[in-house]
């Protein structure tokens, strides 16, 4: 693994009322941490990866976050 | 003989000490006795049986448009709130350029959710400056304010359209300096960033385009004054979160200041987050620093409807993919009955009886009104459907435009929660008072304060509760005439009852300019609310009174 990747996904309340996704990342030096991604982000980043599921997520780059991929 | 005698209550005065029966009697608009008063006095408020407390503190609000026709900052004062600190988040409507308010509205359209008739109808731009914004909302205030001034308007009066594209220059950096100064002798109780939020067009606020130069600079100024500095750091990500901390840390010491972030949410998801950012809080206070975690009491709730896609549907893999077509796909592929069944079977057995039952319909939409509060498997069961079909009916029959809120989704575990809101180095605040307006109520913080964390979980005690939301707020930002019955401060006090206090359920009002719905609760268990020695408040109705004041 030369990049992070994503290792985990869940659904978070928003502070705005949104639903919003936390993606956990696990970075090459083994470290980990959560990222928090507002609805329209993280709706983007599962059509980035073609997921359909939150599970669909894991194990995808990180670069897939951005708007670019 | 004294204006008023609060007569006869349990005093708990706002320092954390047990309370005792007794009297508050008030003078010119200052407290001239605590305990047994004798003596007479042109109004007395039998307090027998009620507790008598300083008037709560509500440190994070965004009331800055509402108070200019709304000086009770309704229904905030209603909640025994006698002062509102709004201005957060880098965001206040001053000093603001008559050109620049366009831009400035679109940002407050975003966090307040307010229809444009509060911006066009509602009131008159009289002013550009921070002193004049001051003397706008003063002549009607019925509650207290500390208002901060945001960085993102100093910003964007120093450096126009640059505000949101490019770092400052150390020219600009020194007029924003002088502007900042400008505001705090106008009143400002400090000074709001914010690394997170967004405008209208998904842009950073210019806030977010600053070097640390820059807020270096400006905490120098803060320092002058020794006012506040509050931000919104990147909630939920641990690392970063803790990175601002220390940021914040080395701004407080350097110059010698209070700040403060909020939000800090407990999630499920992230589970150590709350936990990791108050240790390196408790870390940072034994170096001296003040770094106040601002944390709210109520759980919070997601709501979605069927004319966006919504996460919320994320473990639902075909909902995701129908609901995140465009419009007319969505709409046909709805309205297909083959695609309804599987989407149903999707949802369980039960047919989403588990998974969606609970939603509640929240009305103030194109919800039909006697379904607005019921939950989504009263309506099934009402229609002979399962609930996954009835939400998607309902949805159709009007036009996607029903709003479901899932209840308690986050920050909900109050076991967790509790012994956190009690740490002495964590501030009960960010309400959001008057933002979200569309989304959800942002009322009633204090009165779920004492009936959840108080009451039914025993998190502290009735004392300690009150002292957390005046006293220590009062110390923490301040405010040296407020929050504590005492001889010769601000007579800021509510009368309530320990047994009943809570907040209402949500409900969907009317009654913003432009006929604008918000949602709001109401208040339980506030007899009266008194600002600056007035009622402002008693028996369930507002008074004519308004001694409110800019209390800085």
């Amino acid at each position: 693994m030369d990049e992070a990747v994503i290792v985990g996904a869940d659904i978070v309340a928003g502070h705005d009322g949104s639903a919003e996704l936390v993606v956990r990342l696990l970075h090459p030096d083994g470290s980990e941490h959560p990222v928090l991604l507002d609805e329209d982000t993280g709706l983007k980043l599962m059509e980035a990866c073609g997921a359909s599921s939150l599970e669909d997520l894991y194990g995808q780059s990180w670069r897939l976050i951005m708007p670019q991929g | 003989m004294f204006d008023v005698i609060v007569k006869d209550g349990l005093v708990v005065d706002g320092s954390g000490a047990p309370g005792f029966r007794g009297d508050v009697a008030i003078k010119d608009g200052r407290i001239a006795a605590v305990g047994k008063v004798d003596g007479e006095a042109r109004t007395v408020v039998d307090a027998a049986g009620r507790v008598v407390a300083p008037g709560f503190i509500d440190p994070h609000t965004h009331f800055d448009v509402q108070l200019l026709w709304d000086g009770a900052a309704k229904p905030a004062l209603e909640h025994g709130i006698t002062c509102v600190v709004p201005g957060n988040c880098s965001l206040s409507l001053a000093p603001l350029k008559a050109s620049d308010r366009r831009a400035v509205v679109g940002m407050f359209q975003q966090i307040e959710e307010m229809p444009p008739e509060a911006f066009t109808t509602a009131f008159e731009w009289t002013w550009e400056d921070f002193a004049g914004y001051r003397a706008a909302i003063e002549k009607n205030l019925s509650i207290n304010v500390a208002p901060l001034v945001g960085h993102s308007v100093i910003r964007l009066w120093v450096m126009g359209p640059a505000s949101q594209e490019r770092a400052a220059t150390p020219e600009e950096i020194a007029a924003m300096q002088d502007l900042l100064r400008q505001c705090l002798d106008a009143g400002a109780v400090g000074l709001s960033t914010s690394f997170v939020d967004l405008d209208e067009h998904g842009r950073p606020v210019p806030s977010r385009f600053a070097q640390f130069e820059e807020l270096d600079a400006l905490a120098a100024v803060l320092g002058e004054y020794g006012r506040m500095l509050q931000v919104v750091p990147e909630f939920y990500a641990t690392d970063i979160t803790i990175a601002r901390i220390d940021q914040l840390a080395e701004l407080s010491l350097k110059h010698n200041i209070p700040t403060t972030f909020s939000p800090l949410f407990d999630t499920l998801a992230v589970p150590d987050n709350a936990e990791r950012a108050i240790a390196r809080v408790e870390e940072q206070f034994a170096r001296g620093a003040r770094v106040w975690p601002q944390m709210q009491t109520r759980p919070i709730d997601i709501s979605f409807s069927l004319l966006r896609p919504s996460l919320f549907f994320a473990r639902l893999p075909r909902w995701v993919r129908i609901l995140r077509q465009p419009l007319e796909q969505r709409l046909a592929a709805l309205r297909d009955p083959e695609t309804v069944e599987k989407m149903i079977a999707d949802c369980g057995p039960d047919g989403g009886e588990a998974m969606m039952g609970r939603l509640v319909a929240r009305g103030g939409d194109a919800c039909p009104a006697d379904l607005a509060g019921k939950t989504l498997s009263e309506i099934a069961k009402a229609r002979g459907q399962v609930p996954a079909r009835a939400l998607i009916d309902l949805s159709l029959e009007n036009g996607l435009d029903v709003a479901f809120l899932s209840a308690s989704q986050g920050h909900q575990s109050t076991d967790r929660i509790g012994p956190m809101l009690a740490n002495p180095l964590v501030h009960i605040g960010a309400s959001d008072g008057g933002a979200h307006l569309a989304s959800f109520s942002t009322y009633g913080d204090t009165g779920y304060l004492f009936s959840e964390f108080v009451r039914k979980a025993g998190a502290m005690s009735l004392e300690k509760a009150v002292a957390k939301i005046t006293g220590e707020t009062a110390d923490i930002w301040g405010l040296k005439d407020r929050g504590r019955l005492r001889p010769g401060l601000a007579a800021d006090v509510v009368v309530f009852d320990a047994d009943t206090i809570d907040r209402c359920e949500e409900e969907p009002a009317f009654d913003m300019p432009g006929d604008g719905m918000r949602y709001v609760r109401a208040a339980r268990g506030i007899d009266t609310v008194l600002v600056n020695g007035e009622v402002a408040y008693r028996s369930g109705a507002y008074t004519d009174s308004r001694s409110g004041v800019v209390c800085v």
